[in-house]
């Protein structure tokens, strides 16, 4: 057994491995790092996963619902440390697998991946702590310099896999929720003109009918909502070859970010020339890039906070039609359904800490995307088309009011992959290996 | 010692026979009308589920009843509406909208409860008042000048989510007895205490002799009854928190409250907004304590290394409230009291 694999190991039973082994796995971590663009290719089939902030056992709980590492191929948006527990295992194993698996796994940077933050919010003082010293923080913050800043997907089938028994064409859902126990719990289609289906299916702020007044994560409603798909031919037609984005190439990417879009980015490919070996700054597109969000806004806003960006709807579309992508993929905001549809499913919010902090009581999820099983990219079908049918549409927003997502406003075409969101919960209090805490009488005052 | 959960009042619905969670036995505790559902109250889409009820812990203190629930934070759905009820551009990533603090003396329908979107209606939602921005904002727009965006500030609102909360008080009902249950069955936050014929309800204290008996507070008598319930909690996009907290204990003879304001703006600012409620149950007393203390960061964080405490060990003491109550001045205080004996 190599020291890799035995690391992992210990790593896996949440044991912490010396010192001198983290700088090792540190070292290597970053030559293999360095190699990658800022900008990461990964091929689906791909399971993309938000923000994990330390809580190991959750990740544990993460790879039993999702598969195992290798046999399933991991993209993490970032955020792997602070706030939880055991930032440090957390990370490391990550990282360990990275370097093990360096195919089957994709690390992207988060904001918390920086030495100012986990100074403020817990790995800082957890590898004091374990440790005894701010060495084995010091290496980890050296690997967070080389951390890539986004991923594209490419190759994402937009069908679903024919294996699961169902009564509809596969090749009309558009996304899946499973449950942790791999049962479908909701069901979505393909984009529908119909207007009063439209709120509806915009309306869900996941997907899924927010009406319900009992909060189980397990809904069991199968939403069809079906009338003639407007689709102009049978998926996997227009054989258009696979990735690259060439012109006309509808073959609709995944981008995924931890954050955010930034003014200072219209083409993906300008986040290449960033030089991201650094700490993540308080200006330009790499600080943008992770830490703004997406909100229902017209064009660009300045957060009140006085720094930071929000975008909206108008800006995504804009942004994933100029560069033939079909979604993107973002982390960095909790959302207790585990992962948030927006803007006509132009971007999605996916966050995998369960119980976030140990009191939220959120679930989690992981976005799978599936392979083209004939080879093609996504077709976006719509390219050009975006505005065409929108007078039902506004009818269907008013009936809906307040409760939908005003997306439903700025019409297209849904064009994106098949997903599928595993849901999940957080790991059982026993399989922590420590006692739920009771608080203790405190007198106050 | 907590004692175990009440059951819900018969007057609720009680949960439905498929329901798999396990009956609790039935007592003769009521739970009072009186608990207020914030999510709810105003909203017919969401009528009063069990979840609430049965997520509810109850105990009573005769002649008081205390009640605490804790659930879940909101799905997007319910934010949603909150958020729209509120006319708050944004709320708290961590928003325990069903979450809920109440004291009530059933006997004349005087209640104090304390709820998310209650402390979350006290929060400035139109930016009019100082607006605080985080400590590299300078530096951040700086680098930005001359940017092709005519970015402006969208969302003008207190975005620290600084409450003012004291709690929602439903005063006593006018007769001063008997119609407690019907009177405030729900809380009328905009109305509190306002509506004419109502009956007593806290009064500021001009005296200023009122004050809450800290030494009483201090016996280590035994705690009957203890909880601790966030309301909210935001990260403020990880430049410090803004988290309010509400912990009670109950004695036998008293009890005490303490809702809390925590806002700690990194580089820039601390904040913490204390209401004490005290009650002494055997003369029905009721005193209220509101105390809002602030300085810089920066000064707080030299009174802290003057302390003795390394470097490291300031970034851990900011994280405590209770370490770093003790040494914001203190910039408003008020006192009220009541009394619910019957005088005649």
């Amino acid at each position: 057994m190599s020291d890799i694999d035995r690391a992992i190991e210990q790593l896996r039973a949440c044991r912490p491995i010396p010192e001198h082994e983290v700088r090792e796995l540190c070292h290597k971590a970053r030559e293999l790092l360095v190699e990658e663009g800022n900008v990461v290719t990964v091929n689906a089939p791909v399971t993309i996963c938000g923000d994990i902030h330390g809580q190991f056992h959750d990740l544990m709980e993460l790879f039993r619902v999702g598969g195992d590492v290798p046999d399933t191929n991991y993209l993490f948006m970032g955020d792997f440390v602070d706030r939880g527990f055991y930032s440090l295992e957390t990370f490391l194993l990550l990282l360990c697998l990275k370097v093990r698996y360096p195919d089957r796994m994709t690390l992207i940077r988060g904001n918390h991946e920086s030495r100012q933050i986990t100074t403020v919010y817990g790995f800082y003082d957890e590898c004091l702590r374990k440790y005894g010293s701010a060495n084995v923080w010091r290496y980890c913050c050296d690997v967070f310099d080389y951390l890539a800043l986004g991923a594209i997907v490419l190759g994402a089938s937009n069908t679903m896999p024919s294996t699961t028994a169902s009564p509809l064409s596969r090749d009309d859902v558009e996304v899946e929720v499973h449950s942790s126990d791999g049962r479908i719990i909701s069901r979505f289609l393909r984009h529908q003109d119909s207007s009063e289906n439209q709120g509806r299916i915009n309306g869900g702020p996941n997907g899924i009918p927010s009406d319900s007044s009992d909060d189980t994560p397990t809904t069991t409603a199968a939403t069809t909502t079906s009338t003639a798909p407007t689709l102009t031919g049978p998926p996997g037609s227009g054989a258009t070859g696979s990735s690259s984005g060439s012109l006309g190439d509808p073959a609709g990417a995944v981008l995924c970010v931890h954050g955010g879009l930034s003014p200072l980015i219209d083409k993906v490919d300008k986040i290449r020339l960033i030089d991201r070996k650094q700490e993540v700054p308080h200006e330009g597109a790499m600080c943008d890039l992770l830490w703004s969000d997406p909100d229902e806004i017209d064009g660009w806003g300045l957060s009140p906070r006085g720094a930071g960006f929000l975008f909206g709807a108008d800006i995504v579309k804009q942004f994933n039609r100029k560069n033939n992508l079909s979604l993107i993929a973002r982390a960095h905001q909790l959302v207790m359904e585990g992962f948030k549809e927006m803007f006509d499913a132009s971007i999605v919010t996916v966050w995998s800490a369960p119980n976030y902090c140990y009191r939220c009581g959120n679930v989690a999820a992981m976005l799978e995307l599936q392979e083209d099983a004939g080879g093609l990219g996504v077709l976006a079908r719509s390219n050009g088309d975006v505005n065409r049918s929108d007078g039902g549409l506004a009818g269907g927003a008013a009936s809906w009011g307040a409760a939908g997502q005003n997306d439903a406003l700025l019409p297209t075409k849904r064009t994106g992959p098949g997903r599928i969101y595993h849901v999940f919960q957080a790991a059982p209090q026993d399989s922590r290996g420590m006692p739920a805490k009771k608080p203790v009488a405190d007198y106050f005052l | 010692m907590d004692p175990p959960p009440n059951p819900p009042s018969a007057s609720r619905p009680a949960p439905s026979s498929s329901s798999t969670a396990p009956s609790p036995p039935v007592t003769s505790s009521p739970l009072p009308p009186t608990i207020p559902s914030s999510s709810t109250s105003t909203t017919p889409l969401r009528p009063p589920s069990p979840r609430l009820t049965l997520a509810t812990r109850t105990h009573t203190q005769p002649p008081f009843l205390i009640a605490t629930r804790k659930l879940p934070i909101l799905k997007a759905g319910p934010i949603e509406a909150l958020q729209t009820r509120l006319h708050l551009p944004a709320i708290p990533e961590m928003i325990f909208g069903d979450n809920l603090v109440c004291i009530a003396h059933p006997r004349t329908g005087w209640s104090v409860s304390f709820s998310a979107e209650g402390a979350l209606d006290t929060v400035d939602k139109t930016g009019t008042g100082e607006m605080l921005q985080v400590a590299y904002a300078r530096e951040w727009s700086r680098s930005r000048e001359g940017q092709q965006v005519g970015v402006e500030v969208v969302r003008r609102y207190d975005w620290s989510y600084s409450a003012v909360y004291k709690g929602d008080e439903v005063r006593a009902a006018a007769a001063g007895g008997g119609g407690g249950a019907d009177a405030v069955a729900g809380v009328d936050r905009d109305g509190k205490g306002e509506q004419p014929g109502m009956g007593k309800g806290l009064v500021v204290d001009e005296t200023g002799k009122t004050e809450i008996p800290i030494e009483l507070l201090k016996r280590r008598d035994p705690i009957l009854f203890a909880d601790e319930v966030v309301l909210y909690e935001s990260e403020l996009d990880d430049n410090g928190i803004s988290a309010v907290t509400v912990k009670l204990r109950v004695m036998q003879e008293r009890m005490l409250l303490l809702c809390r304001l925590f806002m700690r703006l990194d580089g820039v600012l601390v904040r913490v907004r204390d209401t004490r409620v005290y009650v002494e149950f055997g003369t029905e007393e009721v005193i209220r304590e509101y105390t809002a203390r602030e300085d810089k960061f920066e000064n707080v964080k030299r009174k802290l290394l003057m302390s003795g405490l390394t470097p490291d060990g300031v970034t851990v003491a900011l994280r405590d409230s209770n370490e770093v109550a003790p040494l914001l001045p203190v910039v408003e205080r008020t006192v009220e009291s009541l009394c619910l004996a019957d005088k005649s």
